[in-house]
């Protein structure tokens, strides 16, 4: 009787009890709703965003395997443990890699707009040997206010390596496009840019001629700038 | 004697259920890699969005949100139903492994409104690299959580006509196991496909 006891104990706690997956749904909800919140309400941005949503993901999964599959409970399913822990290192390998391989492919074997695109962003000024085109020092800068749907200043004449910075003082969403809206074109390898609240971007003129800027969302807000 | 060779068969026993979990454990580890795979796609191709829409401008975090938590309570369910199945309670299972597939249900219809909303607006995987990788990801976990209800509904009738033996509750170890698994690759693709689409 008492073996028989201890047998359906440690049978139970191998497949764990009604409590443990309370716990583990209830910490799973919350490892949901934080990150959730975090992207809905912009609190973080960028890549602390990035790197803190992935890292609740990755907790979540621990939590899950612990609490809901009750691997590592119980002195048994040790190669499942080893099994999995291989499967996740391939894992890593499979994605890491395919990331790595691809980010280098791009940067290597792109077109110029997105040479001159990602040269831009690092301050590279030439790739073998050849300019990239990429703007090393910025000079000076011109404020374009988004104002009741309108661009303030309409017109800019620049110089190259200067920089036109956009501000949306509106609550509504702008994708600043370049070209017209017959002839979408893009500016320095740039497609877009995304102006959802009162965070300004600002753009380096590292391509020379005459050029013409138009929301996506709104194509009535537009305007010009010239860069010499 | 009886008594001993009884402890005996009963070890036999568990020890051919922990074969037949590993056995399930190993597909569900190459199935994982499966789904590396598909990611790795994605993550790759994410960016690409030919001109079209990209996925800040196609996703609603509010419905991802709704169908991960569906997701998240359905492998509760499934889990509370498994510990009734364990300990026999025919009727406990049933109702647990019942709500189980009703919520697989529900999270389906959100993904099916999804994906119908997306080429009711003409975004197809036609469309771009973006959505080709996108539609077949989120697609073939959307297929493995259709397998996962067939396999569930089946199971149920067959309880109802026969019972709890011990056969059906080494099935459901598995099916439960199953369930659980697509609830980790969903919060996966919940992180990296919707929440990340607003970084």
């Amino acid at each position: 009787m008492s073996t028989h006891n201890h047998h359906t104990k440690q049978h139970s706690e191998n497949h764990g009890t009604v409590m443990n997956y309370v716990v583990g749904l209830l910490l799973s909800l919350t490892f949901t709703i934080i990150p959730y919140l975090l992207v809905v309400n912009k609190s973080l941005r960028g890549d602390v965003l990035l790197m803190t949503i992935l890292g609740f993901a990755v907790l979540q999964m621990f939590i899950q395997i612990f609490y809901f599959l009750h691997l590592g409970r119980g002195p048994k399913p040790l190669y499942n443990i080893v099994f999995f822990f291989g499967t996740a290192g391939l894992i890593v390998v499979v994605v890491g890699a395919s990331l790595f391989i691809m980010n280098n492919l791009y940067r290597n074997m792109a077109p110029d707009e997105v040479i001159r695109k990602v040269s831009q962003k690092e301050g590279i000024s030439q790739v073998g040997g050849k300019p990239t085109g990429a703007c090393t020092g910025n000079k000076d800068n011109y404020l374009i206010t988004i104002i009741g749907g309108v661009a303030r200043p309409i017109y800019v004449n620049a110089r190259r390596c200067d920089t036109i910075t956009f501000l949306n003082k509106d609550k509504t969403k702008r994708e600043i496009t370049f070209g017209t809206k017959y002839d979408q074109t893009s500016y320095g390898g740039e497609d877009k840019v995304i102006l959802d609240d009162d965070r300004p971007e600002t753009i380096t003129l590292n391509q020379e001629g005459y050029f013409s800027f138009y929301d996506v969302l709104d194509p009535s807000l537009s305007g010009q700038f010239y860069v010499e | 004697m009886t008594d001993h060779s009884l402890v005996i068969d009963k070890e036999h026993e568990e020890a051919a259920d922990d074969r037949t979990m590993f056995g399930f454990w190993v597909y569900l580890m190459t199935d994982l890699l499966m789904f590396a795979v598909l990611f790795a796609v994605y993550a790759v191709l994410r960016n690409n969005t030919a001109g079209g829409p990209s996925g800040r401008d196609l996703f609603s975090p509010e419905l991802a949100l709704a169908g991960t938590l569906i997701l998240l309570v359905s492998s509760f369910t499934v889990g509370v139903a498994m510990i009734a199945a364990r300990n026999g309670l025919k009727n406990q299972a049933l109702t647990w492994f019942g709500i189980t597939f009703l919520l697989g249900l529900a999270f389906l219809g959100v993904e099916a409104y999804e994906f119908y909303e997306f080429i009711h607006e003409g975004h197809t995987w036609r469309t771009s690299a973006f959505l080709s990788a996108f539609f077949v990801l989120v697609g073939t976990h959307g297929v493995h959580i259709i397998t996962g209800l067939i396999w569930l509904g089946t199971t149920l009738v067959y309880i109802v006509k026969r019972g709890l033996n011990k056969p059906i509750v080494r099935k459901l170890a598995l099916l439960s196991l199953f369930w659980h698994f697509l609830d980790i690759v969903w919060i996966f693709i919940f992180t990296v496909v919707y929440l990340m689409a607003f970084v």
